[in-house]
């Protein structure tokens, strides 16, 4: 096993600091490059006319699925050291609402307002206060809500966990849910415009 | 030519449906073979292996891991002496039923660990390796205070006996029946294996 490096030590700590900021910046690259810093563009998947952010999105994480399936595979990374963040159904729910809902009026997420704020765009600048604000806001009334956030948990649990089969077969059902996706949103785009 | 795009489906479309055919990824492994020692799946008693030597089971191989003058002295029936090294250059066929034995060194645990990782799927440990195939198979005991139970399964265990060419030892005292005897619970020192391989070659079996 020679990956993930962060985990295995490869890096090292200044190592680890270094490559962040460089993922960051190509990130950030790619997502302005697709057009993601356009808030119109985000919205234009609300009103099914620009499907762009659902297909950037469900390209990324079925590369990243693939290859992180396929490299464990040959036994070039340990997917056991890969982080898999814990569950908590009904907080993150809630969560996925109101991160929706500020989507959908700000017409951009905590990435791509960073672009836009990167390529000096006033809304960007305008969802990163906002984001900041929705920080403390959370932080100091954190307290009171602990209860609910830590409630419904289910643990470090995946898809394939849940449904009881291979990590294979959810892999093959993922990549086919995706294409079939991209193939239905570039049909509604069609019918849209 | 093929749009990028197509071809980029066709790569994701081939990848994402050869992985419902892919076995565990190499990180799962380590867990699976964990979970099957953990419940003792990894394991065959003697009894259940005399049945199948008696059945003449096709794909049974049967690997006795120590050296080989203690092979010459006493191996089970159909057993071949191996190392774990002569046994990384065997090549069973892929649906072989591969037995392992020792008398309680590692190299039993071991390789069982190298074969499943080469694939092979019905890999045993012989459990308490030679000393439960004398005291089970070759010298089945029964103690003289004996419960039906006991007295029903000795009598499966004579008939191991005697085509094994044992002597099954009936109406001993019931000190002289090891403790757990009838339910595999004990641990075996190797010193008890060689004073029980022993304790066969001075009556001549």
């Amino acid at each position: 096993m020679t990956t993930p490096l962060t985990e295995t030590g490869a890096l090292g700590s200044v190592g680890e600091l270094l490559v962040a900021p460089l993922i960051g910046f190509g990130f950030g690259w790619f997502l302005e490059r697709g057009g993601l810093g356009h808030a119109p563009k985000l919205a234009g998947q609300f009103y099914l006319t620009d499907l762009t952010v659902f297909k950037v999105m469900f390209t990324a994480l079925v590369t990243a699925m693939l290859g992180a399936f396929w490299l464990d595979q040959i036994g070039l990374l340990d997917l056991r050291l890969v982080y898999v963040p814990e569950t908590f159904v009904v907080p993150q729910a809630v969560g996925g609402i109101v991160f929706g809902a500020g989507f959908l009026i700000g017409g951009l997420c905590p990435g791509t307002s960073c672009v836009a704020a990167a390529t000096g765009r006033l809304d960007g600048l305008g969802v990163i206060g906002g984001m900041l604000a929705g920080i403390a806001v959370f932080n100091t009334m954190f307290d009171r809500i602990a209860t609910f956030y830590q409630s419904t948990a289910l643990g470090a649990v995946t898809l394939t966990d849940l449904a009881g089969v291979s990590r294979g077969l959810g892999v093959a059902c993922i990549t086919v849910m995706a294409l079939a996706g991209f193939a239905l949103a570039a049909r509604l785009e069609r019918v849209r415009r | 030519m093929m749009p990028i795009r197509r071809v980029l489906a066709i790569v994701a479309a081939t990848a994402g449906l050869a992985a419902a055919a892919a076995g565990p990824g190499s990180s799962e492994r380590a867990t699976l073979l964990a979970a099957e020692i953990s419940a003792g799946a990894d394991h065959i008693s003697a009894p259940e292996l005399a049945d199948r030597i008696m059945r003449r089971e096709p794909t049974l191989q049967i690997f006795d891991l120590r050296s080989a003058s203690e092979y010459e002295q006493l191996h089970i029936a159909t057993a071949r002496q191996a190392s774990i090294e002569t046994l990384a250059r065997e090549h069973p066929s892929a649906d072989a039923t591969i037995v392992l034995y020792s008398e309680g060194s590692t190299h039993a645990a071991q390789s069982w660990v190298l074969l499943r990782l080469r694939g092979y799927r019905h890999v045993y440990v012989l459990r308490e390796g030679l000393y439960e195939w004398i005291a089970r198979v070759l010298e089945p005991r029964l103690a003289v205070d004996a419960t039906a139970a006991e007295r029903a399964e000795f009598e499966r265990a004579a008939e191991h006996s005697r085509f094994f060419g044992g002597v099954p030892l009936a109406d001993v005292a019931r000190s002289e029946v090891p403790v757990g005897y009838w339910t595999s619970g004990r641990t075996v020192p190797v010193d008890s294996t060689k004073q029980a391989v022993a304790g066969i070659r001075r009556r001549g079996c």
